[in-house]
């Protein structure tokens, strides 16, 4: 098992899960990043390497 | 090197995450949530203060709690466990304001050897996406695990 120092070096961080948080799952807090997120991903598309996997 | 981070809680579905900043200002309660986008695994990632009294969440205040190091590797802290839950996402996130989006990419650029150990990392810059690289100024970043 792993010491507590270990697990704190880790990159992949200790989560503690609060169900409470569950109530902000179906908002969109941040709205309109979210739509210029979608405004950029339709008018510039994905990384080439991505279009070159799709095609 | 792990920078030091604040501890994380989440929901189960891990793409809603919350700490708290601890500096000059007192206590500020973060949150960090991953949006969907129109694009299939493309998820937005978008963090922001906590109003106690009233739950909602800006992500356009300046807390100058004077930890913004700590605050940036916490949410980097939760990009791997989102990944670790969802390893096809691609992760799109520019700041509210230019200012900001400069503070990511430098803090992009400061961590950029380990973070291109585990993610492909890009930058949008004039209509297309780009191999991040270190001194060139970006508008978005798009980020994607290595399998």
């Amino acid at each position: 098992m792993k010491k507590i120092e270990e697990l704190n070096e880790s990159k992949l961080p200790i989560v503690k899960i609060d169900k409470s948080l569950g109530k902000y799952r179906d908002k969109v807090l941040f709205k309109e990043k979210v739509e210029k997120a979608n405004e950029t991903l339709k008018s510039v598309g994905l990384p080439k390497a991505l279009q070159k996997s799709k095609a | 090197m792990m920078l030091p981070r604040y501890e994380l809680k989440s929901d189960e579905s891990l793409t809603v995450f919350e700490f708290v900043s601890v500096g000059g200002k007192g206590e500020i309660s973060k949150i960090v949530q991953y949006s969907e986008t129109n694009l299939k695994d493309f998820y937005n990632l978008g963090f922001g203060d906590k109003d106690l009294q009233t739950g909602k969440v800006d992500d356009t205040v300046i807390s100058d709690n004077g930890d913004s190091q700590k605050v940036l590797a916490t949410v980097a802290a939760t990009v791997y466990a989102f990944t670790d839950k969802y390893p096809e996402a691609w992760i799109y996130a520019t700041g509210s304001t230019k200012s900001r989006t400069r503070l990511y990419r430098i803090g992009l650029t400061n961590n950029l050897g380990e973070i291109t150990e585990d993610f492909e990392l890009y930058g949008q810059r004039e209509g297309e996406w780009r191999e991040f690289v270190r001194g060139v100024e970006y508008e978005a970043f798009l980020v994607r695990r290595r399998s």
